[in-house]
């Protein structure tokens, strides 16, 4: 069998570069439960972590990476173009994106556009299926993913450089400089991608105008241990991108977007006795410019400054029982072109308990309550059990109820936005089946969702498009995640995949909404022998429904993308790599949005530095 | 364990080199049937606009024998039409396609629905098309958010080239030639227009402007009038206004008659057969005789109760009423038609926001 899979390999050509030791590719799923160090994070539902080696063999964009190594399907009109996800069949700003545990949705449109993160700028990334709305606050329904900024400790002065260029004069440059000592680590990275985004439409003579972009990322982040009972953190992000919109057609008007966001947060940790105190003081800014024609100054913007303070003071009771108290409060002000000077205070207190039963038992409990009158009160839960019933078998099963407040746009855009407008709310449990074998693991999910009072823009008899509380949403489905990894000699093998089934229907019509897909498929395998390595990504994403009819000329097709890349490490001390990709390898001709066409295949370089 | 190890991760990598392409197109898309003859002579285009950056406008065909031909741009050319069709013009053979958001005329020959050419030069949102003395006549609003650029676009018909502009105030819309003078709604674009400009052709300059209310819409000529329905502004631009329906005498553009809507009433549509004026309001078709000249107090009839959700297009002509239906703008629209008394006589179903009908020899 052994020499079947080298067959494999051979067959797509990379069977002589195989040497060397690289990181692999697959996303490796976090199964360790730290016992009483637990944190406000959830034990009873998955949650895949994946590190910043990970994160380099994959493209800058946010939208990208989920793309080829999770369950999220993405809606991206155009590469590099706005971008939004639909995480277990919900809607785009059903899925929350954290910094650092810092809720970073635009407040304008709740969304995040996963085209204006730049990995490069963490060095870890947390997918976390599902709602944890007890947690993380208001949009968490669908999953949320948390960009996280990691320090350690005593490993001196060290400093990476990481560099890519390809077709279409695409390129990206990150360097990261890190410091550590005993107790004080630090780390500052600037990251720039840039491409002019001119490639041809496969199977056409057009070639995709004006979607040329460029974006810098500049994150910092610090930790000193004060004393062996404090901690002080602090981080600081600020993101600035361009971005021209591609045209649809080649005469049409030229437009262009910017985006400038500035976040930073200050967190203070804290140990006495049995008590562990967190407090997270962070302030963000978010701004918008749109062009509706790029030969002219005239713009129209939206701008939010928020304030955002939590607090959580943690109880271990013997080492088995873990109570936390919280507060959290936000504080909004916004503005626009379409909107009027208004600013927005949400506050909640949250409570949970997470209690070791023994070795193989965990349950957890977790009550929010929101203290704001304009939207109800609503109180949320969560509640969830963990078991590990055999050597190989866990079982976690989690039921919870979460909640979307409505946006700016939707509250006060003007003329049509509406303050009577009512929060979203979402009932979902869940049950995972994990099974962890040596060099193996498998997780099978089945999840269920229920939302009310789903927020749309929807026209009136008069044709003018209104946000509205609207219709009931059901969704259920089955995702699947499979890791494994095998060493043989110098040779080492990785794989991973992911599998979604999804059924999301509104329950007026009893049709599924519209870019959600009943299916999506992701695999990667990397195979690395002594200094070269070669991984290989597929994406497979059932058609979609692009009109609420589902009237079949207009569905979207289903497609497949595969990239394949290889590295090979140079150097006595193994410190510098060198690699290429060939993105769309089968040069597919796709679209993730109706007549707005992808790449076919091009190639990609990348040098990767450490001194 | 081992065992089990290498036979799942063979399957692994199997099933990953393995599927490659065996996915887009598998399904076969319903492929628009088109008319034998390939014969668009009599009948009725619909103009689907599609959705705005969707790249989707189509138009549909429905011929005498009460069959429906959807998409027959592409099922005839092999491209897409472009993104937004606003209004379609005949002259002589010919058919020009105004795609707004496209910033294109697409001209085809009107009975085989064949490409001919693609005027792009100097057109920059086009709204609608009129035609005199072999040129046609373009309103465009440039930049939506510029007040400042909109202008009529000159086209020389023989050489489908953009000849000359002429400026006109912001958001020109309809067009309609009477006596060598081209009338101009102003809508208002991304703003709110109140007048409409009077071109003499001659000299292809701006020959007069008549103040009406804000959002002029439909637009009709007859006898010597000028009929132009105003819609008023909405409650949602936070600065309501009333809307009215002027009579102007084009001999004397002095000599202006208004009626006056109630407050919240935000007519749209202007249609004109048989001294009857007709216009629609919330779903509903109203008329009025052109001569009495009287504000009607209740609809003529409600298309409602027949399911039209959002009556995006209307048009009157021989003796029947054709509205277009686009019903939540995301999926496909569906076109009514009616006799004059508000009977419905016919109902099928087209594409993605329907928003006109245009009739071939009919």
């Amino acid at each position: 069998m052994r020499y079947f899979v080298y067959t494999i390999l051979f067959c797509i050509g990379f069977c002589s570069m195989l040497h060397s030791q690289t990181d692999s590719i697959t996303a490796l799923r976090e199964v360790r439960l730290i016992s009483y160090r637990l944190k406000d994070s959830t034990y009873t539902r998955n949650v895949i972590v994946v590190k910043d080696s990970v994160l380099k063999q994959n493209q800058a964009s946010l939208t990208n990476f989920l793309n080829f190594n999770s369950t999220v399907y993405f809606k991206e009109n155009g590469l590099g173009m706005v971008s939004s996800p639909s995480f277990r069949g919900t809607t785009a700003s059903q899925t929350s994106v954290l910094w650092n545990g810092i809720n970073i949705n635009s407040q304008t449109t709740g969304q995040t556009d996963f085209n204006t993160i730049n990995t490069r700028g963490y060095n870890k990334i947390e997918i976390k299926p599902g709602g944890s709305s007890v947690a993380d606050g208001s949009g968490a329904i669908g999953g949320s993913i948390n960009l996280v900024n990691e320090l350690g400790f005593n490993k001196g002065f060290h400093n990476e450089l990481f560099a890519n260029y390809g077709e279409f004069n695409t390129y990206g440059i990150d360097y990261q400089t890190n410091y550590s000592s005993k107790k004080f680590s630090m780390l500052l990275g600037i990251a720039r991608n840039a491409s002019d985004n001119n490639y041809p439409y496969p199977e056409t003579d057009r070639i995709n105008i004006n979607g040329q972009y460029h974006n810098t990322n500049v994150s910092f982040a610090a930790t000193s241990k004060l004393n062996s009972n404090n901690t002080l953190k602090v981080f600081a992000n600020i993101y600035d991108g361009r971005r021209n919109f591609s045209v649809p057609t080649p005469n049409a008007l030229k437009t262009k977007y910017t985006d400038f966001n500035t976040r930073s947060l200050i967190e203070w940790e804290s140990h006495f006795s049995a008590f562990k105190s967190n407090l997270k003081v962070a302030s963000t800014t978010e701004e918008y410019r749109y062009f509706g024609n790029i030969n002219n100054d005239f713009y129209t913007y939206g701008k939010v400054t928020s304030f955002i303070a939590k607090y959580g003071l943690d109880y271990v009771l013997s080492n088995k029982m873990l109570l936390t108290a919280g507060l959290n409060y936000t504080h909004n002000d916004g503005r626009g072109s379409n909107i009027a000077s208004e600013t927005r205070n949400l506050s909640a207190a949250l409570v949970s308990f997470k209690h070791v039963l023994s070795e193989k038992f965990l349950y957890e409990l977790g009550l929010r309550q929101e203290t704001n009158e304009q939207y109800g009160n609503p109180l949320l839960y969560s509640a969830g059990f963990s078991a590990q019933l055999t050597d190989v078998y866990q079982l976690k099963v989690n039921t919870s109820k979460n909640f979307r407040i409505p946006t700016y746009n939707d509250l006060y855009w003007q003329g049509v936005g509406n303050t009577d407008l009512k929060p979203e709310t979402s009932y979902q449990g869940e049950i995972s089946n994990n099974f962890n074998f040596k060099n193996l693991s498998i997780s099978l999910t089945g999840y269920y969702n229920y939302v009310e009072n789903l927020l749309r823009w929807i026209p009136d008899n008069s044709g003018i498009f209104r946000p509205e509380n609207t219709n009931k949403v059901e969704i259920y489905g089955l995702e699947s995640v499979v890791t494994l990894q095998k060493s043989f000699g110098n040779h080492k093998l990785t794989g991973s995949a992911t599998f979604a089934y999804t059924v999301s229907e509104n329950k007026e019509t009893g049709k599924q909404l519209i870019y959600v897909p009943f299916y999506k498929f992701t695999s990667s395998v990397g195979y690395n022998y002594k200094r070269i390595s070669a991984y290989y990504q597929y994406l497979n994403n059932d058609e979609v429904f692009t009109t609420t009819d589902h009237a079949t000329e207009h569905i979207l097709d289903s497609y497949m993308v595969a990239n394949l890349g290889a590295e090979y490490t140079l150097s006595k001390k193994r410190n510098y790599k060198l690699g290429a990709q060939i993105l769309n390898f089968w040069n597919e001709s796709y679209e993730s949005v109706l007549n707005r066409p992808m790449p076919g295949r091009n190639f990609n370089f990348y040098l990767h530095l450490k001194f | 364990m081992k065992n089990h190890f290498h036979k799942l991760a063979s399957l692994l990598i199997i099933a990953t080199l393995s599927i490659t392409s065996c996915t887009s197109d598998d399904r076969d898309d319903p492929i628009a049937v088109q008319p034998p003859s390939g014969n668009y002579t009599d009948g009725i285009f619909i103009l689907n606009e599609g959705g705005f950056g969707y790249s989707n406008a189509s138009i549909s065909f429905f011929g005498e024998t009460g069959d429906v031909y959807n998409s027959i741009y592409t099922e005839v050319n092999g491209v897409n039409l472009g993104d937004t069709a606003q209004s379609m013009g005949f002259n002589g053979d010919n058919a020009y396609l105004v795609v707004n958001n496209s910033s294109t005329i697409e001209v085809v020959n009107r009975y085989t629905f064949e490409y001919i050419a693609t005027v792009s030069d100097m057109i920059v949102n086009p709204r609608y098309i009129e035609f005199s003395n072999n040129k046609g006549y373009i309103t465009n609003w440039g930049d939506p958010n510029d007040v400042n650029d909109d202008f009529v676009a000159v086209l020389n018909l023989d050489t489908n080239l953009i000849e000359a502009t002429i400026p006109v105030a912001e958001g020109p819309e309809k067009i309609l030639l009477n006596n060598d003078k081209l009338y101009i709604t102003h809508k208002g674009g991304y703003g709110y227009g109140n007048t409409v400009s009077v071109i003499d052709v001659a000299s292809q300059s701006l020959a007069n402007t008549i103040s009406v209310a804000d959002v002029p819409d439909g637009m009709v000529i007859d006898n010597g009038y000028l009929y132009v329905i105003c819609s008023g502004k909405a409650s949602w631009t936070g600065d309501e206004t009333l809307a009215k329906l002027f009579k102007i005498n084009l001999s004397d553009i002095n000599d202006v008659t208004a009626l006056t809507f109630s407050a919240g009433q935000h007519p749209s549509h202007l249609e004109f057969e048989n001294g009857t004026l007709y216009y629609t309001m919330d779903n509903a078709v109203y008329s009025l005789d052109s001569n009495g000249f009287q504000l009607p107090e209740t609809p003529s009839f409600s298309t409602a109760a027949d399911g039209v959700e959002i009556l995006y297009g209307f048009e009157v002509h021989e003796g029947a009423i054709y509205i277009a239906d686009a019903k939540d703008y995301v999926s496909n629209g569906e076109a009514f038609i009616y006799n004059l008394n508000g009977d419905l006589q016919n109902q099928f179903s087209v594409q993605i926001i329907p928003n006109a009908f245009y009739f071939n020899n009919l």
